[in-house]
């Protein structure tokens, strides 16, 4: 790719804020990538508060993780889209709090940030036609020594295994599994649940009026939380369920921190050499 | 527990979470995060063994009348735990439709438990659901 040249022309017909951030990001890619990540992260977190004004409605948060998580709950964000903006928002923050950003990480953002671009486009315009050529990496000012060439091997290697590591972590959370049709599988649980419904009324059991039940169920529960029988219960369970709850964010939190050490661990032997 | 017997529990969490999640006609992200939350933070289940639960081999072949049997056959407090993550799921959008408390009702049955027990769930399902779900946050 010349020097002139950007893989982000496309975006400037749809939003110029957004156009002139990952020019920056691309243009800042080799020579500081803290700067180019902070630059994508800007870049997200200007696509995000657009989606949410476009898309949403009330009062959501300014904070970028909620406003991406705000984005997917609503079915705004898809799910690859959302993985991508998350792990700009994350190692922009990285970088922000001291945190040194290896070129092919800064790399591989900018290449997400890409095709995130692509499908953010289609998303302002509805409709609208955008075809993106492959992504072509900005070459670096000047030639890279053989070293240099090695560490960035390896960077990409460790980047590949933290990818795959935080798959794992996502896929292990999701209610189905990676290589099950939702769609099917949701057909035949419905029918199956039709048809003991079917079984349940023939036996006699009553039809359901759910609305009612649900309205039943949310003023006794009103009076059971109020109940000193189930109050002691009730609190006791928040206890235990919250400290089980931070103990899992924690463990996550611990992980991701242990994947940034393990990059400026690589980065520092770089240094030291 | 053994590890086969672990998975088989966890192929249970998640044949029962997901049926009230289809149960509620539209499945929603949190209801999806709130499964596998409730999974590794309540019941103790590892990454690895979610993932197994999940396999093919182990949870396309269960019907629900499998899955209503295995819960039977559960030791009361899993069985509890299973209810009460269950109910969490269908408190996550708070609606009810007809099929979700049959669900519920089914489960319930299995289980055999007293009013008092299944209100108990109830309850702590409804602290859980307002835990794994920032406030005021839409679904």
């Amino acid at each position: 790719m010349s020097k002139s040249k950007t893989n982000f022309q496309f975006l400037e017909r749809f939003d110029k804020r957004v156009a002139e951030l990952a020019r920056q990001a691309e243009k800042y890619v080799h020579t500081d990538p803290d700067s180019c990540m902070f630059k994508l992260r800007l870049m997200v977190e200007t696509m995000a508060k657009k989606l949410t004004t476009l898309q949403m409605h009330g009062d959501i948060s300014q904070d970028l993780g909620a406003m991406l998580g705000a984005l997917e709950r609503g079915g705004i964000v898809p799910r690859r889209q959302a993985d991508s903006m998350h792990a700009i928002r994350r190692d922009g923050n990285a970088a922000v709090h001291g945190s040194p950003t290896p070129v092919p990480t800064a790399m591989r953002r900018l290449s997400e940030a890409y095709k995130i671009s692509g499908w953010f486009c289609k998303m302002v315009k509805r409709g609208s036609q955008v075809k993106l050529d492959e992504f072509e990496p900005p070459k670096p000012p000047i030639p890279l020594d053989k070293a240099t060439e090695q560490l960035h091997g390896k960077i990409d290697e460790l980047e590949e295994s933290i990818e795959s590591r935080r798959n794992t972590t996502r896929e292990s959370l999701l209610m189905f599994g990676p290589q099950e049709n939702v769609d099917e599988v949701s057909r035949r649980i419905t029918e199956e649940l039709k048809a003991l419904d079917n079984v349940a009324a023939a036996a006699g059991e009553p039809t359901i009026d759910a609305d009612f039940v649900a309205l039943v169920m949310a003023m006794d529960l009103e009076q059971i939380e109020e109940d000193p029988r189930h109050g002691g219960n009730t609190r006791k369970a928040r206890r235990e369920a919250e400290q089980q709850l931070e103990g899992i964010k924690k463990h996550l939190a611990e992980r991701e921190k242990a994947f940034l050490e393990e990059r400026t661990f690589l980065l520092e032997q770089r240094n030291n050499t | 527990m053994n590890s086969n017997e672990t998975i088989d529990f966890a192929t249970l969490w998640f044949l029962s979470a997901r049926t009230m999640a289809i149960a509620g006609e539209e499945l929603h992200a949190v209801q999806e995060a709130a499964t596998g939350l409730y999974a590794q933070a309540i019941l103790g289940f590892t990454e690895e063994i979610c993932l197994k639960a999940k396999d093919a081999n182990h949870i396309s072949n269960k019907t629900l009348i499998d899955c209503l049997s295995g819960v039977r056959q559960l030791p009361r407090e899993l069985a509890e735990k299973i209810l009460t993550g269950v109910m969490m799921i269908s408190y996550a959008d708070r609606k009810m439709k007809p099929l979700e408390v049959r669900w519920a009702s089914m489960l319930a049955s299995a289980i055999d438990v007293t009013p008092d027990d299944y209100q108990r769930c109830c309850v702590n399902a409804r602290v859980i659901a307002s835990m794994l779900r920032p406030h005021g946050a839409k679904l």
